[in-house]
């Protein structure tokens, strides 16, 4: 019979905090790169050229139609046969920055479109620069539609980050990897890996929903109802 | 020569992967897609424990990366329990799992695009609750829930790549299997990445001409 055992796990505590900050940390470099990949990509794809906008379009498709995995297999593996090695934390950032770009490329680009033409030229005609009227006018209004589903790609990063542990990374889901085939305490080490990817996934969706309020009680039309 | 190192000689093991990777995301969707329906019904129930339970269960399976639920139902299912299931049974469990979870909020948002007016007409010609659900709810969540649910056919695809590292042979491990024996990585991936786009992306436009064949006109 299977005695279920917490403190059998604590010889394997102290490696714990550094495999949390690893995921941490390859999940915030991962939104941050993302971003910016988002950014360009949105840019591509509402641009007026149309290689630029064909270029977006492809991009999007195809890495929102492959698994993730296998973008790490290619970068991870494949590449390496060609000459290019990577290590597995380079690997797996660079897997899943592409991948998450795609869809924030889609998430921008709706923010994007929710503007409508007149308001640029209704900006630029109050002689506002080109910054100051995306600092003013497009940001403002483009952050109250995406910051809802930046918040759930967030949590999707850090999801995605635990196949890291695949190419070697040390985080959470390794360190849980560890655990169980040690000790075989494998269900008192997923729940504690669960645990602290339900903390970090609950805390993003807490920021969301907060973000959400405040820009409820801080909207242009709250004082006016 | 021992071994056969063209990666195209291995076409009958990628379609075979390809079978199996397209066989066990249905089967996981179908059996989501009912578990999905029973937490989405718990969701709207007047019950508050019901609805608390509903709630815990989807956010709870919206934040546990794929990789862990594998692990978790393979080894620690095994262990824990003492079930000796296969990689297949666990990489059902896990996928169906998470299929399941996507599926509650996909049949909770199908509910809800029935307006509260019909329920109350429903109600007032008499209806019995189960009648309403039957005869006036049901058949208008079904054509809204449809077009999200390749959504989440393509969504499970993709998570069932993450089988092969319970050992499963579906179409990432038959890759892993011929890049073994071949030596070449590159082609293998380009290959599995290559077939999982075509999937996928007509997935993605049957799922598109459904919403545009379902849509509702106002």
């Amino acid at each position: 019979m299977y005695q279920f055992n917490l403190v059998a796990t604590t010889s394997y505590m102290s490696l714990l905090p550094g495999a949390v900050l690893s995921t941490i940390w390859l999940s915030l470099l991962g939104i941050g790169l993302s971003l910016i990949v988002g950014v360009a990509g949105a840019l591509c794809r509402t641009s007026t050229s149309w290689p630029l906008r064909l270029l977006g379009g492809v991009y999007v498709e195809v890495l929102r139609n492959i698994p993730l995995l296998i973008v790490i297999y290619l970068v991870y593996f494949g590449l390496a046969q060609m000459g290019l090695r990577i290590d597995g934390f380079h690997s797996a950032l660079i897997a899943l920055t592409l991948n998450a770009g795609a869809y924030m490329t889609e998430v921008i680009r709706g923010g994007l479109a929710a503007i409508g033409s007149g308001q640029y030229e209704a900006a630029r005609s109050q002689a506002m620069t080109p910054v100051q009227v995306y600092r003013y006018v497009v940001f403002p209004q483009v952050f109250r539609i995406i910051y809802a589903p930046f918040g759930n790609l967030c949590i999707g990063i850090v999801l995605g980050s635990a196949l890291a542990s695949i190419v070697g990374v040390e985080e959470v889901t390794s360190w849980m990897h560890t655990v169980g085939s040690s000790s075989f305490r494998y269900l008192e080490a997923f729940l504690m890996a669960g645990a602290v990817y339900l903390v970090l996934a609950q805390g993003i969706n807490l920021l969301r929903i907060g973000t959400g309020r405040w820009l409820l009680s801080h909207s242009p039309s709250a004082g006016r109802q | 020569m021992l071994v056969d190192d063209d990666v195209t000689h291995y076409w009958r093991f990628f379609l075979s992967g390809t079978l199996t990777t397209l066989w066990i995301s249905w089967l996981a969707l179908m059996l989501g897609g009912v578990i999905g329906a029973v937490v989405a019904h718990m969701r709207i129930s007047r019950a508050a424990p019901l609805r608390t339970v509903a709630v815990l269960y989807t956010e709870f399976f919206r934040s546990i990366p794929p990789l862990m639920l594998f692990f978790g139902c393979y080894y620690g299912v095994s262990y824990a329990l003492g079930w000796n299931l296969n990689p297949f049974s666990s990489a059902t469990l896990a996928l169906t799992l998470t299929a399941s979870s996507l599926m509650a909020e996909v049949v909770r948002s199908g509910i809800e695009s029935v307006g509260t007016g019909q329920w109350l007409a429903a109600t007032a010609s008499g209806m019995r609750p189960l009648q309403v659900m039957r005869y006036v709810v049901w058949p208008q969540a079904l054509r809204v829930c449809l077009p999200p649910a390749t959504g989440v056919y393509i969504s499970t695809l993709k998570d069932s790549s993450v089988a092969s590292v319970i050992g499963y042979i579906e179409l990432t491990r038959s890759g892993l299997l011929v890049r073994e024996t071949t030596g070449s990585s590159f082609d293998v991936f380009v290959i599995i990445a290559v077939i999982y786009f075509v999937i996928n992306y007509g997935l993605s436009l049957c799922g598109g001409a459904l919403e545009r064949r379902f849509r509702i006109v106002h």
